[in-house]
């Protein structure tokens, strides 16, 4: 499954943003799919998006005066994290596709093992922008904003702001300060992005924050076998996370991408879905545990 | 301990993925109670010059059929409850008018009707019958021309007005409808009573919308002196919405907004060019020939900028009407 995930992330985008002449058109899609939330960080404003993003669902509801709380879009979150945990940032997120494609640009590279007090950002930004400043900073009618789409979001400025002014004056006449900051944050991710492996992913990224608690909780997970495991340590030098997947399977920086899986020696990792029953056998896998032998063998 | 978890799990991980389905939306029915008969006169008899103009033709004889039926609604009730299924002439007839006139003819020998009513009915299905009659001629001469843009499908920037060429005048799109308090509102009647006017589409829960609308007051107040007027159209409110339009009207008044507020239907012209919209809030500037002038309004109009070309919308909208 691993040596597929370039295409399912592709696949995950375009499914993401299907209505793709809208780029043309310069509007976006707002019928029915809309009502409904796509796994990734996708914006809603992207003129070919398919669905709501959830991050931005989340704030808009949570952020009414109507809503005192987003119930239906946390459910949703939930459901996803049991099923899938961050699955869904290694596979199916649009913004953590962009940013590995961003890191194939031959740079320098850094390690980000010794910035990992910075992986702690994002749940500040869970909290901070997404949950709390827009229950608490409201208007007298109660009406608060979307503080991380409005002033963090880098999703809804490559997504939303560029595409939709470059085809409307109207809207290029309404850009102002707010844009010049976005853009700025945008090119500071696709510059960081070049230089390190998923900055955004791991920093700031709220969905990620999210799913990652989920990992924890989630069907889908990773296993080791203890008994096949050499502890060579080629997986922990694999992953790009900087997750030892030995010692925390079900840590929350694990984006299940699958490259310990696939570098190591003795076949002792693979993925894993369901409950954690003793003596039993991953159920899904057993196709990609021979493809990924197959690999290795040759 | 390990079983109680995984069986917990179980359940709350079910009970999510049952209550996803319980948050599908059901639409909200809506009452119609209006008893007046709309103006019938108007029919489009001119021959359609493109498929373009055929399309437009097409949707005016539709909003007129419409307009027919809701006209008296509870009327019609009263016809369709009472239809005889195993008359031949209804299950035949492939002009609407004709099935129209048969139900009616049934009711009224059922006693369903009073004399009267029957011959208020009967002008209408008899309406009904020409306008379908023009629409089976506008569909032969341009087959195609009665399918509309479905839910969701984005209009282009174009149609919608909203990338328009300057040197061409672009017509707002035409509605009938009411204001909050009950009075109808003609697009018509609106734009040329003024010579000015500024509409300004917005939401009950977009805060910028909701931020500039004691700007759009006092904006509304000066315009009065020069014979212009500040409509706004809440998209929340369209058809009608009783509690749309009871949210929208407690905003206006914590917002000290006294100025016009109005609805139209989803389906008229104006209602397809609201569902286009997809930046709020948006203002546009109209003369009074019912023009849009220049380019609309992106975003708030608090900020010295928009405020700035929002006058110079308004200046040149005053001139033209001056023309």
């Amino acid at each position: 499954m691993s040596r597929f995930r370039g295409w399912i992330q592709a696949a995950a985008t375009l499914i993401s943003n299907i209505h793709l002449p809208n780029f043309f058109k310069g509007g976006i899609y707002q019928g029915q799919g809309k009502a409904v939330c796509v796994p990734g960080l996708n914006c809603y404003s992207c003129p070919a998006a398919s669905g709501a993003c959830p991050i931005g669902a989340f704030q808009a509801v949570v952020g009414s005066s109507k809503f005192s709380f987003s119930y239906y879009i946390t459910g949703f979150l939930i459901l996803l994290g049991v099923l899938l945990g961050r699955f869904i940032c290694g596979f199916l997120c649009p913004f953590g596709w962009l940013q590995e494609l961003l890191h194939k640009i031959p740079s320098k590279k850094f390690s980000t093992k010794k910035l990992k007090p910075l992986t702690y950002v994002k749940y500040v930004v869970l909290v901070l922008t997404v949950i709390l400043l827009p229950i608490l900073v409201v208007n007298d009618l109660g009406m608060g904003d979307p503080f991380f789409c409005k002033y963090i979001c880098p999703q809804g400025v490559l997504e939303g702001a560029i595409p939709l002014s470059i085809v409307d004056e109207n809207l290029r006449a309404a850009l102002g300060d707010l844009f010049t900051w976005k853009l700025f944050v945008l090119i500071a991710v696709v510059v960081l992005s070049v230089l390190f492996f998923r900055p955004f992913c791991k920093w700031v990224c709220p969905l990620g924050a999210f799913y990652g608690l989920m990992n924890k909780v989630s069907l889908l997970g990773i296993k080791v076998d203890q008994h096949k495991c050499v502890s060579c340590g080629k997986c922990a030098k694999a992953c790009k996370m900087d997750v030892d997947i030995r010692k925390s399977p079900n840590h929350t920086e694990c984006i299940r991408c699958g490259k310990c899986i696939s570098a190591c020696p003795v076949d002792a990792i693979d993925f894993s879905y369901g409950f954690d029953l003793p003596g039993k056998n991953p159920c899904d896998s057993a196709e990609t545990h021979t493809e990924d032998k197959k690999t290795i063998e040759g | 301990m390990n079983k109680m978890s995984k069986i917990s799990t179980v359940l709350v991980a079910s009970l999510l993925t049952v209550s996803l389905t319980a948050c599908s939306g059901t639409d909200d029915t809506k009452e119609e109670t209006t008893s007046t008969t709309p103006d019938t006169t108007a029919t489009t008899s001119v021959k359609p010059s493109n498929a373009d103009e055929a399309a437009k033709q097409y949707q005016d004889l539709m909003q007129q059929e419409n307009d027919i039926l809701s006209a008296n609604s509870d009327l019609w009730e009263k016809v369709f409850a009472s239809v005889d299924k195993d008359n031949p002439m209804i299950g035949q007839s492939s002009n609407y008018g004709d099935f129209l006139l048969a139900a009616i003819d049934d009711a009224a020998a059922a006693g369903k009707l009073s004399d009267e009513e029957t011959e208020t009915l009967k002008t209408g299905a008899q309406q009904v019958k020409e306008i379908e009659d023009q629409l089976a001629a506008l569909e032969q001469d341009y087959p195609g021309c009665g399918s509309t843009p479905g839910e969701g499908e984005s209009v282009d920037a174009a149609s919608a007005g909203m990338a328009s060429d300057s040197s061409e005048q672009t017509a707002f799109p035409s509605f009938t409808g009411k204001d909050f308090d009950g009075n109808d509102v003609s697009s018509d009647e609106l734009f040329s009573k003024n010579k000015v006017t500024v509409v300004n589409f917005w939401f009950s829960t977009c805060k910028p919308c909701v931020e500039e609308l004691g700007d759009l007051d006092a904006l509304n107040k000066e315009l009065a002196e020069k014979g212009g007027e500040v409509v706004g159209v809440n998209s929340y409110t369209l058809d009608g919405d009783e509690t749309a339009i009871s949210d929208a009207k407690d905003i206006l008044s914590k917002k000290g907004a006294t100025y016009r507020n109005i609805w139209f239907g989803s389906d008229t012209e104006a209602g397809q060019f609201t569902a286009g919209l997809f930046s709020f809030p948006t203002t546009y500037v109209v003369d009074q020939n019912g023009n849009i002038v220049g380019q609309p309004i992106m975003g708030g109009i608090t900020s010295p900028e928009q405020k700035e070309a929002l006058n110079k919308l308004i200046d040149q909208a005053l001139a033209n009407s001056a023309e």
